[in-house]
């Protein structure tokens, strides 16, 4: 990757390497204390072999720092070193002299390819094979293959996960006010798995499609806070107010690059693909958006607890953090083509969460409605278009005497929903689509083992991934996980009016990637995956 | 006009007697709040120095629970004999008690009561002919002055140990904070804080500090002043970084996997409308309570800049304390769960007739066999740290719960700092468990 270092990442990096050296810049209240693991994650994809071969050591740092005025005052980070072997092990599937036979090969059958195809399988890694693509894509699918290997060390110094500085002040009505300033992840909403309001950091699919925690993934930024924590009052038994200013360059979400094992829905093969016929690429252009104040993004969230109910109203003006291609001209001039822009969205939601004692279960329910998101379309690309996204959820913990332990178990499902408000027939994505989920987690021998299973239904998709998986925890710092995840669906297609349609049911490339959603395309991604960490 | 004048005068006097707490009696606040004033129990057998072994437990068989008795005749245990010693509750506990226990009474229902504002609720001696008395007892250790109106356990080590190899299979590093919103009578504001809109009683903040895997875990308890409606809990996951809802239903959940449920903390933690109570009677019991700073200290699990060490384990698998053990007066009290299927058939719990903590519980299973064995070994305030002295609490200094049917044990090694400043009412907030978070 091509980009400049920013002030801030040589910030980041002086103030982490103090740190690493135990000698803050102020005077310490207190040693800093360290813990982290080590960890490989090794998957095997059906018929494709080795799929992961991940190496991970993180460190983690908290240095109380001692000030006047101010209360726990302390400097926080994560680092965070990832090689990932697959690369070297098996680059016949994944790397840069990774190819497919036709574009989708990945998740569907050649069907398309014999009927009408018009588009070239995407080219692996594009700026190790393809320098005037790599030219097109420049800014955003431009990884190379080392790129993906050492996934942390590029020039956005992703290696440093998060580093920042926050601090209490303690206002003389006895509220706080807190800032909070550096490299970090804000976390909003109340959702497992998928993020309705939890949008304030992008995401890096490419390292385990949506399957890893969130911590893992989001892609911390350089953010400052604010926080106004209330406590009590005659009506609210809590209250904060929080401000956002995410003043990082804007960074999209990763959806991984051709050639990579995880590329959601596919998009790193089809941005990396081309007109069949030695015709142009697909991607003409990726918007890239400087570093200036209007580009940056900014949120409030007001959030307490009114008796049995624990809430939040939530506002966020960001950019879309997913690719919308806008079409660069009409039938017969340039269709087919596009650019790569990320809108600008304002977001406005909220979340609440009760507890019912009849039922000894707690609701959620999570909303958000956007304005300004694009969404793909057949015939011109894109429509800028409202979009409602909502979550309820049901956790309850229960105690099954007859599955032989006396911990409760976890049981957690949640239907997640999405609707467009501008709906067009040419949409790939449904009017209304939702997602269910479920989770049943057991904990035995003292909770050092502990079985779980989740499972994930996309209804427009007809698609469901399963993952159970067992996790043994020995002693104090082994931990050692088995894993299954296995796919079905992804066999829904859609007509591409380029090709002249097709009134018998449509086809699947390019646009049924978006119908089939993240579970569809992954269809043929069934593994087993096995970690193991030590941490200390 | 002077006959209107004595009539107001004779209501507002009717008004002024009915607004005052009926009477105690300066008699039974001195029993119960300081049972060894006068003389300390004696017993033929058992002498302030010795060691019961399996050799002589049965000489003294009548002044150990049942599950100390097994424990002491099956060689697992060896029990040191201390002076008992009065254990004096803050004097501002005690004359709340005179102020208002006058005026409690139960309600029609178990988890009822009215008058209850600030220390023991019925200080009187209970009766075998009072089929209420077990419940009364249950609201005196529910008001009780426990860790007084906020502590914290800074640090607290948890141990979960084989009980047949003595493996310590995982060591799990905390911190615990208590707060009392209402009942209130040492630490400003008193009798409670305000503003309170949900009527909390009582909060219990608990922050996971190691191992790594559950470093960052939060758990917040919020109990209400009402004893009918269950409490709100939530759980903060460092994975996660958001506070999730519990469902606080479940309080037999073995909590982060160890022997110790929910509702055992403190030995009950729970709604006293949850269990029925009997009072069995009152016994002299060789019961955990010592000087912390006369104790032999365990030198590797906890090292800092007090120099405080905490209390060693000893015996089968590190699962009992290495501490003195004193006679002490102690109700009997069984509890016996309302819901049918709870998985225990019922307690007996030991309490402490001057302090009306909990030192030992012994937990039947549905069959009606022992299963888990609870001690909690209570420290004198003016023998620990010096932060503690004259604040009148018997501080919790060493827990275990023995899994009798497992072989299994968890046992608890604190640092209790009484210290208002270490929890502030912003610290039984959620607000707190999404800022301590990462």
């Amino acid at each position: 990757m091509t980009k400049k270092i920013t002030t801030l990442n040589k910030v980041a990096i002086g103030v982490a390497t103090a740190i690493a050296m135990s000698y803050g810049p102020t005077v310490s209240a207190g040693e800093a204390q360290w813990s982290g693991y080590v960890e490989n994650a090794t998957y095997f994809r059906d018929k494709k072999g080795l799929s992961k071969f991940r190496n991970t050591a993180q460190a983690e740092f908290y240095k109380p720092v001692e000030s006047d005025g101010w209360s726990n005052v302390s400097i926080n980070g994560v680092l965070r070193a990832t090689y990932d072997g697959v690369y070297d092990l098996n680059d016949g599937e994944f790397g840069k002299n990774a190819g497919e036979n036709y574009l989708g090969e990945n998740w569907h059958d050649n069907n398309t390819a014999s009927s009408s195809a018009v588009l070239n399988p995407g080219v692996a890694f594009p700026c190790e094979n393809d320098p005037a693509l790599c030219n097109n894509l420049d800014g955003y699918m431009d990884q190379d293959e080392n790129d993906a290997k050492f996934s942390d060390f590029n020039d956005e110094l992703d290696f440093i996960r998060e580093l920042y500085i926050t601090a209490d002040k303690q206002l003389a009505n006895g509220d706080i006010f807190n800032v909070t300033f550096g490299k970090q992840q804000v976390v909003w909403g109340k959702t497992d798995l998928f993020r309705v309001l939890d949008v304030v950091n992008p995401v890096d699919y490419s390292r385990h499609n949506i399957y890893d925690e969130l911590e893992d993934i989001r892609i911390p930024q350089w953010m400052l806070t604010a926080e106004w924590r209330m406590g009590a009052n005659n009506i609210f038994d809590d209250q904060n107010l929080q401000f956002i200013w995410n003043i990082d360059k804007f960074r999209p979400h990763n959806l991984g690059t051709c050639g990579q094992s995880y590329k959601m829905v596919d998009a790193g093969c089809f941005f990396a693909s081309s007109i069949q016929g030695g015709g142009p690429y697909i991607i003409n252009d990726v918007e890239e958006y400087d570093w200036n104040l209007k580009n940056t993004q900014f949120g409030v969230k007001w959030e307490g607890v009114y008796g049995d109910a624990t809430f939040s109203l939530n506002a966020l003006h960001y950019r879309q953090q997913l690719p919308s291609i806008h079409a660069l001209g009409a039938p017969g001039d340039n269709f087919g083509l596009f650019d790569i822009h990320f809108p600008r969205v304002t977001l406005l939601g909220g979340a609440i969460d009760y507890y019912s004692m009849n039922m000894d279960a707690t609701w959620r329910l999570e909303v958000a409605y956007t304005e300004g998101e694009e969404q793909p379309r057949d015939t011109n690309g894109y429509k800028e278009t409202d979009m409602l996204r909502y979550v309820i959820g049901f956790d309850k913990n229960k105690i099954i005497p007859s599955l032989g332990t006396r911990s409760a178990f976890l049981i957690s499902a949640q239907l997640f929903g999405e609707h467009i408000l501008d709906h067009e027939v040419d949409m790939p994505n449904d009017e209304d689509n939702w997602i269910a989920t479920g989770l049943f987690k057991g904990f035995y021998m003292n909770n050092r083992l502990s079985p779980q299973i989740i499972v994930a239904h996309d209804f427009a998709a007809k698609a469901t991934a399963i993952a159970p998986s067992i996790s043994f925890t020995p002693d104090n710092h082994w931990m050692f996980n088995l894993a299954l995840n296995v796919k079905t669906g992804g066999d829904e297609t859609f007509p591409w009016s380029v090709t002249g349609g097709d009134a018998g049911g449509g086809q699947t490339e390019p646009l049924a990637r978006f119908l089939n959603g993240p579970i569809g395309v992954a269809n043929q991604e069934d593994e087993i995956q096995f970690t193991v960490r030590y941490s200390f | 006009m002077l006959k209107k004048t004595l009539i107001t005068l004779a209501v507002t006097a009717g008004l002024s007697v009915n607004a005052q707490a009926a009477q105690i009696s300066e008699e039974v606040i001195q029993e119960a709040f300081h049972p060894y004033a006068n003389s300390l129990p004696k017993a033929d057998m058992v002498k302030p120095g010795m060691t019961i072994n399996a050799g002589n437990v049965d000489s003294v068989k009548e002044y150990l629970d049942p599950a100390m008795y097994m424990f002491i005749k099956n060689g697992d245990y060896e029990m040191k004999v201390g002076e008992t010693t009065s254990f004096d509750l803050h004097k501002s506990y005690v004359d709340a008690t005179r102020k208002y226990s006058g005026d409690v009474k139960l309600g029609s229902k178990p988890g009822e009561i009215s008058g209850s504002v600030a220390g023991r609720p019925f200080p009187q001696e209970p009766s075998l002919d009072d089929p209420r008395a077990g419940e009364k007892l249950a609201w005196n250790y529910k008001f009780g002055y426990n860790w007084g109106d906020s502590s914290a356990i800074y640090p607290f080590y948890w141990k979960y140990r084989d009980m047949n190899s003595g493996k310590v299979e995982r060591t799990v590093k905390m911190n615990f904070h208590f707060l009392n919103f209402t009942h209130r009578t040492q630490q400003e504001p008193f009798p409670e804080i305000t503003p309170n809109p949900s009527n909390l009683f009582r909060g219990i903040y608990v922050q996971v500090l190691e191992p790594f895997d559950v470093k960052d875990t939060q758990l917040l308890i919020q109990r209400f002043d009402d004893d009918l409606k269950r409490d709100n809990a939530y759980l903060y996951l460092g994975f996660q970084r958001r506070v999730r809802r519990l469902s606080s239903g479940q309080t037999t959940d073995a909590f982060l996997g160890s022997d110790v449920m929910i509702e055992d903390f403190e030995g009950y933690n729970g709604r006293i409308s949850d269990m029925n109570w009997t009072y069995k009677g009152t016994k002299y019991i060789l019961s955990p309570m010592y000087n912390h700073n006369e104790m032999v200290l365990d030198t590797e699990t906890h090292k800092d800049d007090d120099g405080y060490q905490v209390i060693k384990f000893a015996g089968r698998g590190g699962c009992f304390p290495e501490i003195t053990w004193q006679l002490r007066k102690t109700y009997v009290v069984e509890s016996s769960p309302v819901d049918p299927n709870h998985p225990i058939s019922k307690r007996e719990h030991y309490m402490d007739a001057q302090t009306f903590i909990i030192p030992r519980n012994i937990t039947y299973d549905r069959k009606g066999d022992m299963w888990k064995s609870w001690t909690i070994g209570q420290a004198h305030p003016d023998h620990h740290l010096p932060i503690n002295k004259g604040t009148g609490v018997a501080i919790d200094d060493s827990f275990s719960m023995v899994d009798i049917q497992a072989n299994h044990c968890t046992t608890g090694q604190f640092k209790g700092i009484v210290d208002p400043e270490l929890t502030p009412p912003s610290k039984m907030t959620v607000q707190n468990l999404r800022a301590s978070g990462r």
